[in-house]
């Protein structure tokens, strides 16, 4: 039996596949996750072989300690999320794009999705690679831990799903702005600097609400142990997952009817 | 079969697009004239669906452009600006493309044998020249094999070898019996290469023809007659004939042609020193055309 070559059609698969080759194809993908895995395998490192379980850090969670990099990460997540969206806008790469696929939202999804797969296994291999190796110098100190410990593992990986969705925010921030400088500043500022300054504030009411935040629930997905007044693992998952969702569907809503 | 329908385009207060009609049949190159700013990038994109209309429709093969499951199949297209990642190789960029619609490595690697890049396949476009910037568009512009090819100013920053290059591939494009058309500001080089002419001007569609029926609405000519005599020749021509005065001894006739004018004078002994027929250029005739609706005119000097 002859086969038959499937015709040329778009498919949401094809779509992925296409966003998958582009993502890869790009010197600026390898040099964000390059960077983002030396930030936290290298601090890690540092706070390792740096630790003295009599510096006054003995009730820092050891995951929260050893993967204190995540927070430098973080940015070049970002950064590469916002390359993703906005730089097909910046370079006119988005003509190409959206003349292939006009119906446009499946572009979007397909770009999330490569995006959050890829930033959740590069940072997931980072995480274990940088708690074991700093586990290494920190057997005899009251930060030692293991994998097996209540709690660590989970943390472990909650550190990669909060990076995955902050930078899943990034992208959604640099598709609706649909430029790079535009993205970034919306990212630091609304995303990392707001809380911040928002905390500032004498309001309880306030202080309540920002534990709800993007950074914060991330934060909370990234620790072993239970943080003082922060909601719980479960709470911060899903208003991280909200506020990613939201985030998305501001570019999604705007799609359909924004010129290019 | 491209179309469009009282197509509209408004941003804010300014009309970019008004009330645009025309239809684009296959088998001919069908050139879409008009000055800088006409609207003929954004008319472009409209019928691709990169922008949406404020009114009208444009349609391809019945439908609109997102309509189709295969679009690239159905048009081509090369638009005015680079629309590519700098940082990305030329085959890199026709891949990512290729992969939305299944299409084949070996396509890829087709289009680029053919528009002459396979040696700079390999090269990120950031070093690309406007010329090669052009044909890797229009290797973009081929990928899927499509149905009609839209080409928003082609021969910009092409050498002369490249733009003879377009000019031949946009003809046997026709030729194999799909729907070319081709954005131009310059008249000189649709002459060349379109049969069927779509010119707007201000948004608005000016005219709706072939090259051949453009020239001939324009006027059939005039003929510069140079006489001794031109006065007394003056009152003899018959009415439909109209004169200007074009230096001493030599007036410009039009409504008449060089054979007539040429019995007329002899027939009154009339001394003639030169009959030259002119024909109205092409250019000449977008230029009466296009006059009043050229967006940024240069005062003359």
């Amino acid at each position: 039996m002859t086969t038959v070559p499937a015709p040329y059609r778009i498919t949401p698969a094809r779509v992925l596949r296409a966003e998958w080759h582009k993502l890869w194809t790009l010197r600026s993908t390898w040099a964000t996750l390059l960077a983002a895995a030396a930030l936290v395998l290298g601090v890690g490192l540092l706070m390792g072989t740096t630790y003295t379980s009599d510096g006054g850090d003995s009730d820092v969670d050891t995951v929260v300690l050893t993967l204190y990099g995540s927070q430098l990460s973080g940015i070049c997540l970002a950064v590469l999320g916002i390359l993703v969206s906005a730089g097909e806008h910046s370079t006119g790469l988005a003509r190409a794009t959206f003349t292939a696929v006009p119906r446009r939202l499946p572009v979007l999804g397909a770009k999330a999705a490569v995006l959050g797969g890829t930033v959740f296994a590069v940072c997931l291999l980072t995480n274990l690679l940088t708690f074991t190796t700093a586990q290494f110098f920190l057997a005899d100190t009251d930060q030692a831990a293991s994998l097996a410990d209540d709690g660590v593992l989970a943390a472990v990986a909650g550190n990669a799903v909060g990076l995955t969705l902050l930078s899943l925010i990034a992208l959604a921030l640099g598709a609706a702005l649909r430029s790079v400088p535009g993205g970034l500043g919306a990212f630091i500022g609304g995303v990392v600097v707001l809380p911040e300054v928002a905390g500032m504030l004498p309001y309880d009411a306030v202080e309540t609400a920002l534990r709800y935040f993007p950074t914060q629930a991330a934060g909370v997905l990234g620790s072993a142990t239970p943080l003082p007044d922060a909601p719980s693992t479960g709470a911060a998952l899903l208003a991280l997952a909200l506020w990613t969702a939201a985030a998305l569907a501001v570019p999604a809503l705007l799609l359909r009817r924004r010129d290019v | 079969m491209i179309r469009a329908e009282r197509l509209t385009k408004r941003y804010g207060s300014r009309t970019v697009v008004r009330d645009l009609s025309f239809t684009v049949r296959p088998g001919t190159v069908t050139g879409f004239l008009g000055p800088n700013g006409a609207g003929k990038s954004t008319t472009l994109r409209m019928v691709l669906g990169l922008d949406a209309p404020t009114g009208g429709t444009a349609t391809v093969a019945g439908r609109s452009y997102a309509a189709h499951p295969a679009p690239l199949t159905q048009v081509g297209a090369l638009l005015d600006a680079r629309s590519f990642h700098p940082g990305r190789t030329a085959f890199h960029h026709l891949m990512s493309l290729a992969h939305t619609h299944g299409i084949p490595r070996s396509r890829v690697e087709h289009v680029l044998g053919v528009t002459g890049l396979s040696d700079v396949a390999g090269r990120r476009v950031k070093g690309f020249s406007l010329g090669m910037g052009q044909r890797l568009g229009i290797a973009a512009a081929l990928l899927g094999d499509p149905a009609a090819v839209v080409l928003d100013e082609p021969v910009n920053g092409l050498d002369p070898e490249g733009v003879r290059w377009v000019r031949t591939l946009l003809k046997s494009l026709a030729a194999e019996g799909r729907t070319v058309l081709v954005s131009s500001h310059l008249m000189s080089e649709m002459a060349l290469t379109a049969d069927h002419l779509v010119v707007i001007g201000r948004g608005r569609l000016l005219a709706d023809t072939t090259v051949a029926q453009l020239v001939r609405d324009a006027g059939t000519g005039s003929v510069l007659v140079t006489s001794p005599d031109a006065d007394r020749l003056r009152t003899l021509l018959p009415t439909p004939a109209r004169t200007a005065e074009e230096g001493p001894g030599t007036l410009r006739v039009t409504g008449l042609d060089a054979p007539a004018i040429g019995r007329l004078a002899a027939a009154h002994g009339i001394e003639l020193h030169a009959l030259t027929p002119e024909d109205a250029s092409l250019e000449q005739a977008f230029m009466d055309l296009t006059h009043d609706s050229v967006e940024y005119q240069g005062a003359a000097a």
